[in-house]
């Protein structure tokens, strides 16, 4: 084997290596089958950073469908879970206002609304208009069709006014 | 067939065999005789033996054995090094550890790779020339990368990681390398005294601090009890609690890293 061959053999294998040695320092294992798992998830996560990149990024259609599933079924956990694994690189607002929605309806109470969902959902949505400015969602389910109307909804849940107190307010409907 | 002559035509092969071999490596009479290199490179023909066993060719086959052992053997041994220099076994369930390299372990290595060139451990400006190829310069280039991701995870390995013992050992590396950047120095002499040097920091974590550290307990009170002093030192020196194969995993790590460090050549040329 010629001598170039060999030292161009060798700066492949070191830098194939290298990459593994600072894969296993970022992605610290516990365990050797946790070498596996881990390599997996990143192999994942870098197909996906290279769709966005190459514009092919979609989100799982299969995993959203679940997500829809599980948010007509009211289990917004499961949906969140689903939503977010649907959209890994949160680049489908449609996808992000559906994990945003689910906090409101999950923290909505007739009586009182639940504050730590509220915020989380506030938080969750400021992604949307970021994605895309104009969203409006198509879904007849949904009576906060945009993210307005959405934040609206959340920051009125967090406040305390004097409305809070009246008992009409026990005749409301979840939207 | 009679087991006699069975046994006759077995000897005739084994003798015919041994004879074969004899004469490949280069016997008379039945004697080997070692070649005498001088004359053999004169006449162009001195060889070098393979893996397998084979003979290779004179001065292409050593140049490649050393192309080999420079830009395959060597960068690979030191990203060992440099993978196991950070790595620790958790106490009680020895999940691994990967510590990362303080920066002050980078600083150390410069300084040390700094010391190699000053003691003629490295002929730097042998490795990297516009007169060798891309290729060339691009494996003299991963190997010295390789070398220096070693050098400071080999200082990784024997700095204690927190509290008290980190700086009380990093000064005294900085303080010996600081003196050591001034002194006159032959390679050998160097390479003897850095082995003495991490020695020592070896002795001192994994023998001295790993022995005063208090195994995992089940809890805080039941440890106070168990080993008081011990419980108090690892409290106050903050040292961190590892399972004893950390200390055979890092004896392994410096070994690799000196005996990479001896084989590799002043010079790339």
């Amino acid at each position: 084997m010629k001598v170039k061959y060999i030292q161009i053999l060798g700066t492949v294998l070191a830098v194939l290596y290298g990459v593994f040695i600072v894969f296993l320092y970022a992605a610290e294992p516990r365990s050797l089958g946790e070498v596996t798992t881990k390599a997996m998830s990143a192999v994942e996560s870098t197909v996906t950073k290279g769709q966005v990149l190459t514009g092919t990024y979609e989100i799982d259609q299969a995993r959203f469908n679940e997500g829809i599933a599980a948010f007509r079924s009211d289990n917004f956990v499961l949906a969140r879970d689903r939503f977010e694994r649907a959209d890994p690189e949160k680049r489908d607002a449609n996808t992000q206002f559906y994990i945003a929605y689910s906090y409101y309806r999950q923290g909505w109470g007739r009586i009182s609304n639940d504050d730590a969902l509220f915020k989380a959902g506030l938080e969750a949505l400021k992604i949307v208009p970021q994605i895309d400015p104009d969203f409006v969602s198509k879904d007849a389910d949904l009576k906060l069709k945009t993210a307005a109307e959405l934040r609206n909804e959340f920051e009125e849940g967090l406040k305390v006014t004097a409305d809070d107190f009246n008992p009409l307010r026990l005749v409301r409907e979840r939207k | 067939m009679p087991v006699g002559i069975l046994i006759a035509i077995v000897k005739e092969r084994l003798e015919k065999t041994a004879n074969d071999i004899l004469d490949r490596a280069g016997s008379v009479d039945g004697g080997i005789v070692p070649p005498d290199e001088t004359e053999m490179e004169q006449q162009g023909a001195l060889s070098a033996i393979d893996t397998s066993g084979k003979r290779l060719d004179g001065e292409s086959a050593r140049k490649r054995q050393r192309t080999l052992r420079l830009y395959v053997f060597l960068p690979l041994l030191f990203l060992t090094v440099a993978l196991m220099g950070g790595l620790r076994l958790a106490s009680p369930d020895s999940a691994f550890v990967f510590m990362r390299p303080a920066l002050v372990c980078l600083f150390f290595a410069v300084v040390l790779i700094g010391l190699f060139v000053r003691g003629g451990i490295i002929a730097f400006e042998s490795w990297f020339s516009d007169e060798y190829s891309t290729a060339h310069n691009i494996a003299n280039g991963v190997l010295m990368l390789s070398l220096f991701a070693a050098t400071a995870q080999v200082f990784n390995s024997v700095i204690p990681e927190t509290g008290l013992p980190f700086w009380v050992v990093s000064f005294c590396f900085a303080w010996t390398l600081w003196n050591n950047l001034f002194a006159e120095f032959d390679g050998r002499k160097l390479l003897r005294s850095l082995i003495a040097l991490f020695a020592f920091a070896f002795v001192a974590k994994y023998v001295v601090l790993a022995g005063l550290t208090a195994p995992t307990g089940d809890g805080w009170l039941r440890s106070m009890i168990e080993n008081p002093a011990k419980e108090t030192v690892t409290w106050l020196l903050e040292l961190p609690r590892y399972s004893a194969g950390t200390g055979y995993i890092q004896f392994f790590c410096l070994l690799l890293y000196f005996a990479g460090l001896s084989s590799l050549p002043r010079d790339a040329s």
